[in-house]
């Protein structure tokens, strides 16, 4: 009987020095988002995922996220979206009424972005977004979301003409893979290619799930052009690699739109990759921007890999971002709306400041492969490296 | 007209056409004989990918270990996923009645578990690999060593397959266990004998496609699904259970795309295709080689 008692008091003392122990240590802070770990997107999202979770490593190691002044360790809730819109807005809506997180970080791709759009404008639910681009992204109310990417495709179309422009090149081929963001930068390219005074000589678009460009290339060698813009994603973008190569296509300026800034890529294509342009707006190289090369550094020491030139620093900018205002604002929604909407934030891309939805300090810019690194080429001003004719 | 009879292009067709038809072998061996719906079969292709990726990136021999490594491991898988599995299906007469059900049932599970395992182990990212630095001149066209290499092999293998199932007697095994199983094992053939060899081989020859395919392509776990469709077309389209039409029919689909493509534009490569293989079938519903059947 004695001993019964005993018991039950010992564990009554020992679960109420648990309780005061769990309460002592800093209450986590709950993130929450959504990743294409199946389905279209899985191929891509890692580089997102990958930029996330260094993150959230880095921080943690120096005590957790700074909240208001509070050290707090971060703690995700994610969950797999099987890239299917429908699936992510269900899932925000998860997060925010009944996961009740206490930040938000987006999911991969721009159809995604747009979905969510809604839910978080009805909780008034404040989210940085990265991996999306388009031009109906200045449609959006801002407020709840924001974008820190400088590669919107009207924007990118009157650029590229520039540099094309700028590099003497007088005729062009596009080649256009029919995916939404490859369409709507070929909407705004070709009227800026006919106003620079480029002509267009082979204009051709391909469905997404192409296995061989040998015809499409063969009329490119045939027409000679001076730049050959693939507006292409990554299984395209190796056809386009090797049969360009077997077909001889030499012109001095070559585009290829989603590929090259992936870490399979380079490895698979070695000194081939060299003088290719593509879209991007970071790159270690800049000495201007001190915390570049340590995310480079600390991505391929954890992971093996060289980070996304694209998806995995933007990913990581808006991982910065959101460090940065939940710092100064703390958790209140209202708070970390005004401190977004208004700050000027540092990230490994340097400085970046928002004026509605759009990044205002981030410039439109291209990457070439030199020596197997990546170089900012364009806009001069901006430069790493000059552009250099593909040999 | 210059392009469409250039070397080039046809080098590109024979390529395609080549892969296809290794692809559409293994599954003409895997439900044109046993009526077992795979539609695990482009797991398997991708999965000889992965293989043939690792066995490059780790042994630093060429592509040449992955020739031998991909269908091995394929084939193994092959040969447990039948005698755990499968020989029960195919023995009960009972269950042998729905055979393309249950099967389909089961190899759809056995699709999402490997396309999940293989994301689990190695991640969703892409990969590819080039097994050959250098283009190789072929004074008319130009290719990739990669690519010459999936020619020369997917050639070899189909023709040499093709050739050893039709004057070997296991080709005409195969033959009696297509017309009537039931028959053929009064006959005397060691029915289960020759269903395990014909399961395992088209594992292996799915597998060997992958490690060439691996070589012109980018990999992921999801990439098997247009080979699985591509396979069923080409089989009925050849059909079933005729090795030969299914090298014939994957000639004919390589060749259509490449220059169905060439002449109108890539758009209409699906329209062409599946336009072809519906007008076939309305045509000749046992395939081209097929030999018209009474349903049991």
């Amino acid at each position: 009987m004695f001993k019964k008692w005993m018991g039950a008091a010992l564990a009554v003392a020992g679960l109420a020095l648990a309780a005061t122990a769990t309460a002592q240590a800093a209450d986590p802070v709950r993130i929450g988002f959504s990743i294409a770990q199946t389905g279209l997107f899985a191929a891509a999202a890692p580089s997102q995922l990958n930029a996330y979770e260094l993150w959230k490593e880095q921080v943690n190691a120096t005590g957790g996220l700074d909240v208001g002044g509070t050290k707090r360790p971060i703690e995700f809730v994610m969950y797999d979206d099987q890239s299917n819109p429908e699936q992510t807005v269900k899932i925000y809506e998860k997060l925010i009424t009944e996961d009740k997180v206490d930040l938000l970080l987006a999911p991969w791709g721009t159809p995604m972005h747009f979905a969510i759009a809604g839910v978080l404008e009805k909780h008034q639910f404040p989210m940085v977004g990265n991996s999306a681009a388009s031009v109906q992204l200045r449609d959006l109310k801002p407020g709840n979301i924001w974008f820190p990417t400088s590669a919107i495709p009207d924007r990118m179309a009157d650029e590229l003409a520039k540099m094309l422009t700028a590099n003497g090149a007088k005729t062009a081929a596009v080649l256009t893979n029919q995916l939404p963001f490859s369409l709507e930068i070929k909407q705004f390219l070709i009227p800026a290619l006919d106003k620079a005074g480029i002509k267009v000589a082979v204009n051709d678009e391909y469905p997404p799930d192409v296995k061989d460009m040998t015809a499409l290339l063969g009329k490119v060698k045939a027409a000679n052009v001076d730049a050959v813009l693939a507006l292409s994603y990554p299984n395209d973008s190796i056809l386009y690699m090797n049969q360009a190569k077997e077909a001889g296509i030499k012109a001095p300026f070559q585009f290829v739109l989603v590929g090259p800034t992936i870490d399979f890529f380079g490895k698979m294509f070695g000194k081939d990759l060299d003088g290719i342009v593509t879209i991007g707006h970071w790159t270690p190289a800049k000495a201007d921007w001190p915390k570049a090369k340590p995310f480079f550094d600390a991505y391929v020491a954890k992971f093996n890999a060289n980070p996304d030139y694209l998806d995995s620093a933007l990913a990581y900018m808006s991982c910065e971002i959101l460090q940065q205002a939940v710092a100064k604002a703390g958790l209140d929604k209202a708070k970390i709306r005004e401190a977004i909407s208004t700050m000027t934030f540092d990230t490994i891309n340097g400085p970046v400041k928002f004026e509605g939805v759009q990044n205002v300090t981030t410039p439109t810019s291209f990457l070439q492969f030199q020596d197997g690194k990546a170089q900012l080429v364009w806009p001069p001003e901006a430069a790493t490296a000059p552009y250099k004719p593909r040999t | 007209m210059d392009l469409l009879l250039s070397p080039q292009l046809l080098a590109a067709a024979l390529i395609a056409g080549v892969l296809y038809a290794l692809v559409a072998l293994g599954l003409n061996l895997i439900y044109g004989t046993m009526r077992l719906l795979n539609v695990a079969h482009g797991e398997l292709v991708m999965l000889g990918g992965y293989v043939a990726y690792w066995s490059f990136a780790l042994l630093g021999a060429g592509p040449w270990p992955a020739l031998i490594l991909s269908p091995l491991a394929t084939g193994l898988l092959g040969d447990a996923l039948y005698r755990g599995l499968f020989r029960q299906l195919l023995a009960n007469s009972a269950l042998a009645q729905r055979i393309e059900a249950n099967s389909l049932l089961l190899f759809f599970g056995v699709s999402i578990i490997l396309q999940n395992l293989v994301s689990l182990a190695f991640t969703a990212t892409p990969r590819g690999y080039q097994p050959f630095a250098a283009m190789v001149d072929l004074g008319a066209a130009n290719l990739t060593g990669g690519r010459l290499l999936a020619l020369f092999v997917a050639g070899i293998v189909t023709i040499a397959a093709v050739l050893l199932l039709r004057f070997n007697t296991v080709g005409l095994a195969i033959k009696a266990l297509i017309q009537n199983r039931e028959a053929a094992s009064l006959a005397g053939i060691d029915i289960e004998k020759l269903e395990r060899w014909s399961f395992v081989a088209g594992f292996a020859i799915a597998g060997l496609a992958g490690a060439l395919v691996s070589m012109v392509e980018q990999l992921s776990p999801f990439m098997g699904f247009p080979y699985m469709i591509a396979a069923f077309v080409i089989i009925i389209l050849g059909g079933l259970g005729n090795l030969t039409g299914s090298l014939i029919g994957g000639l004919v689909l390589g060749l259509l795309e490449t220059y169905g493509v060439a002449l109108t534009s890539p758009n209409y490569r699906s329209i062409l295709v599946y336009g072809v293989f519906i007008a076939v079938l309305l045509v000749r519903p046992q395939g081209l080689l097929g030999r018209a059947r009474i349903v049991r």
